[in-house]
């Protein structure tokens, strides 16, 4: 059907349109009906574009809404590119946001810029839609830069605390800086190949057209802009921050959506990082590194949405080691069943802070199991599908990556299996950790907060369980297989073939291993984890301060800068060339006003004088120059 | 032969008469000066037979407008500076600009034609040039004559009104100053 | 050199003098008188070239300079006097009231 997808797209815009100018003033039961109805809206247009497209075996649908420009011979067209990918993509997007959408109604019942919230919210599933759907990397750098817009904007959305201000501030620059490597990316890939359509990029390099220089280069920059969407090391500082924004926010945006929009960019783009094989590289060591040091991070963080937040760039670091070894399909299968079980323990989160009246320190939490159990159940579910217990989702996509970190043709390597696995059983550990401090053992909250203890409404818990339920079945669609024909399965180095059984078993071990250490450091009041804790001052400042990333890069970039833009800009350029050479220029006049003021002496005599010397000047002029 | 004689001849008064205005310090020397370089003139045109003209010029510019410039002398006989020191203090300037402009007027003046002369008999005759003059010209002399009659009202009216302004401004003071 | 030529450098020689005439000269009137003298050196060339020509229209104009010399005559000099009985005197050098 013509237009199915330019109405999936428009859908949650009409909802930010409706919501934006009329929310307020028409109330909370009209936001609820255009804000939540529209995108489940959405999610329905997504299921039948769906069915339509396997109804075609699987061949793209392309819909071409109007053409952008035309410069020289190229034509900038903006249209919409249904296939097996980004059909997953969409319906992940519009099911978990409808889904989230439900939720905020109960949680943001009492704010008082509803209708400003869901408006937002609204906007960003339009711009996310763009970004999954555009056939053309301009389009989908419209979306990209449109949930960033979207993301600042939520993240602060409480704007009248300053703190919460700045952070959605720094979520904001830190994303640019990953748009300029994105927006280089962009251009090179322009001028090799004349086309911007990712169908046709990935044919052209496929081709093997483009010399393997220019395809390391535009994939290591297109690569930035996707460290900085989705929180990878350098540009991971945002994400923390970023907590500041309302809990569903998180769940949406900093966890199943926004933030694997940089890994849904190299997976569609699979065809340019075929050819780089050293940009590919790159991408796995950074994703295993940055996976790796944010699970160490979360190990000590007390804030239940910051320990989630490092979960998530953790996990975001699994789905870019995949990437980096050629199992593109493998990334977008974790990226799917991360979208729910993260969710799912955000919104969760969500739930014990509501709960709790708004405490968010773990610390202050603890036997919350029988007074909230809905919460208890979903969120532990959630906690065993991320640590990766068998059969829930994430055994089955965490495993997979790190099996093909092992034996991929593409750039499997020892290190990266072995550094991948340490970080699974610290995931293990750490969510277990957190899902101990928050529900078990015996309460640390204070009176006042234990006596208004209650469980949320069913439009929360609802979704906590509709969530946790994928959390247990995502695992068993075989998206890999699914995706083959489009992102293929790299080869397995034959020599290790006969390991995977092995290998299964190994991760259960470790994820067992994580649950039982996390149990037995923190049981009876975790007097255990408190000794270990005096005994590693330092290793625990370290690792509560953020590796002092934040500290460096203030040195390094942030006060530098502030000196260039004080000593030069404004010093030197502002006030002393701007402002000089204009007080310079009037003074000029002044003083050649002056100066030749001094002709009027009054005198008549001179005068006349002057009147004579004119005469003899008109009088040459006229006689001997014509 | 006896046409340029003539010629050289007033023309050598009225440069002498101009040349002795610079020198002569009392202020109605040099106006007898001054007539006397108009008198030249004056013959100079009958010399070359624009008697009307030549007329108007003794009539006009001696008879009246000189004579008011001797009544303004009269009238005005300052013996200050201005009549003790004849030269300003351009003096040196204004020879240089003299010889400047000479120079120039000069060079312009050798390096050009004169337009081939037109033989028109008598036609600066009293007679002739009159008939001519009505016909053809009366307009723009009514019109001259009105706009300087215009002029001369103004010109007095804005005398008079600044009289009767300063006139009035003093009887005020005199008022305020009585009853204060 | 023709006579109507020596005619016109005449006529250049007394412009020129009454222009230098009244950047030399230190009294008020006498400068008027010099600028009398220019303007006679003006019709002068004005009579000559109306004579070359032989065209009545010079002469008219000759006539209406006439006028108008007599109307600025009439104006100038009650200026002056006005002026004078204020300042009381001749010397232009009290007259810098444009200065600057």
């Amino acid at each position: 059907m013509n237009g199915l997808l330019t109405t999936l797209v428009l859908l949650p815009l009409v909802g930010f349109f409706l919501n934006g100018l009329f929310g307020r003033r028409l109330g909370t039961g009209f936001v609820n009906v255009v804000g939540v109805g529209l995108p489940l809206a959405a999610f329905g247009v997504a299921v039948w574009a769906w069915t339509l497209l396997e109804a075609q075996g699987g061949a793209p649908i392309i819909e071409t809404v109007f053409t952008w420009a035309v410069i020289g011979e190229h034509a900038f067209e903006v249209s919409f590119y249904l296939d097996r990918l980004s059909a997953l993509m969409a319906l992940v997007v519009t099911g978990v946001g409808a889904a989230i959408h439900i939720y905020s109604i109960g949680y943001m019942k009492d704010d008082a810029s509803y209708a400003r919230y869901f408006a937002y919210l609204n906007l960003f599933l339009f711009f996310m839609l763009l970004l999954v759907l555009g056939r053309s990397l301009l389009v989908l750098f419209v979306g990209w830069e449109g949930v960033g817009l979207a993301s600042y904007l939520l993240i602060g959305f409480w704007f009248e605390d300053a703190a919460k201000a700045r952070a959605g501030r720094k979520a904001f620059l830190t994303n640019r800086v990953g748009d300029a490597g994105f927006l280089l990316g962009m251009f090179l890939i322009f001028t090799a190949v004349g086309t911007l359509e990712m169908d046709l990029i990935n044919q052209a390099f496929a081709g093997g057209l483009v010399p393997v220089g220019i395809a390391t280069a535009a994939a290591i920059l297109l690569f930035i802009g996707a460290t900085g969407k989705s929180a990878q090391i350098p540009l991971h500082v945002w994400l923390p921050d970023a907590m500041a924004g309302p809990t569903p926010v998180s769940a949406l945006i900093h966890a199943a959506t926004m933030v694997t929009a940089g890994v849904y960019l190299i997976a569609r783009l699979s065809g340019v990082y075929l050819e780089a094989p050293a940009a590919s590289e790159l991408i796995a060591v950074i994703g295993v590194l940055t996976a790796f040091l944010a699970a160490t991070i979360a190990l000590v963080q007390t804030d239940i949405k910051k320990v989630l937040a490092y979960s998530t760039i953790s996990q975001l670091g699994f789905m870019f080691l995949a990437l980096g070894v050629g199992a593109y399909g493998v990334a977008v299968f974790h990226l799917f069943t991360h979208a729910f079980f993260k969710a799912a323990l955000f919104l969760g989160a969500g739930s014990v802070i509501h709960a709790l009246g708004g405490e968010q320190d773990i610390r202050r939490m603890g036997g919350l199991r029988r007074r909230i159990p809905w919460t208890f159940v979903t969120f532990a579910v959630a906690t065993a599908a991320i640590a990766g217990l068998p059969p829930l989702a994430g055994f089955f996509s965490k495993d997979a990556i790190i099996w093909y970190a092992l034996v991929s043709g593409a750039g499997g390597a020892v290190w990266l299996w072995a550094l991948a696995s340490v970080t699974a059983l610290l995931t293990a550990f750490y969510m277990f950790r957190l899902l101990w401090l928050v529900f078990l053992g015996r309460s640390r909250m204070e009176p006042e907060v234990e006596h208004h203890v209650h469980e949320s409404p069913v439009s929360m818990t609802g979704v906590l369980v509709i969530l946790a339920v994928f959390s247990v079945i995502a695992g068993w669609f075989a998206v890999p297989d699914y995706l083959e024909p489009l992102l293929p399965l790299p080869l397995v180095q034959p020599a290790l073939e006969h390991l995977h059984l092995a290998q299964v078993l190994f991760a259960v071990l470790l994820a067992g291993l994580g649950l039982i250490g996390a149990a037995y450091l923190y049981r009876e009041g975790g007097w255990r984890a408190r000794q270990w804790q005096t005994r590693m001052q330092g290793m625990h400042q370290l690792l509560m301060r953020n590796y002092f990333v934040d500290e460096l890069y203030d040195r390094a970039l942030q006060r530098p800068w502030r000196w260039i833009s004080d000593r030069v800009f404004l010093r030197l350029g502002d006030r002393i060339l701007l402002d000089g050479s204009l007080h310079g220029l009037a003074a000029l006049a002044r003083q050649g006003a002056a100066w030749l003021g001094r002709v009027q002496t009054g005198s008549l005599h001179w005068y006349a004088w002057l009147t004579l010397l004119g005469l003899v000047g008109v009088l040459l002029w006229t006689w001997r120059h014509v | 032969m006896i046409e340029t004689l003539f010629l050289l001849v007033f023309a050598s008064g009225a440069l002498l008469g101009a040349v002795a205005m610079f020198f002569l310090r009392h202020p109605m020397r040099v106006a007898l000066a001054l007539i006397g370089t108009m008198l030249s003139l004056a013959a100079i045109y009958a010399a070359l037979g624009m008697h009307v003209i030549a007329v108007f010029q003794v009539l006009i510019y001696v008879g009246a407008v000189m004579v008011f410039m001797i009544y303004a002398v009269m009238l005005l006989d300052v013996r200050d500076r201005s009549f003790t020191e004849r030269f300003s203090a351009l003096g040196v300037a204004g020879l240089a600009g003299l010889l400047l402009l000479v120079g120039v007027l000069l060079d312009g003046l050798l390096r050009s034609e004169m337009p081939p002369a037109a033989v028109v008999e008598d036609a600066f005759a009293v007679g002739t040039f009159a008939v001519t003059f009505m016909e053809g010209y009366w307009v723009y002399f009514a019109l001259t004559a009105v706009l300087l009659l215009v002029a001369e009202i103004a010109a007095s009216a804005v005398i008079d009104i600044r009289r009767r302004g300063r006139d009035r401004d003093a009887a005020d003071a005199a008022e305020a100053q009585k009853h204060g | 050199m023709d006579d109507m030529a020596f005619l016109l450098a005449v006529s250049g020689l007394l412009f020129t003098l009454g222009l230098v005439g009244v950047i030399v000269r230190r009294n008020l009137l006498v400068m008027l008188m010099f600028l009398e003298l220019m303007l006679n050196g003006v019709i002068l060339s004005l009579v000559v070239f109306s004579h070359q020509l032989g065209s009545e229209a010079g002469g008219v104009l000759v006539f209406l300079v006439f006028v108008v010399a007599a109307a600025e005559i009439a104006i100038a000099v009650p200026i002056l006097l006005l002026l004078v009985r204020l300042k009381r005197t001749l010397d232009p050098g009290a007259y810098a009231g444009l200065k600057g």
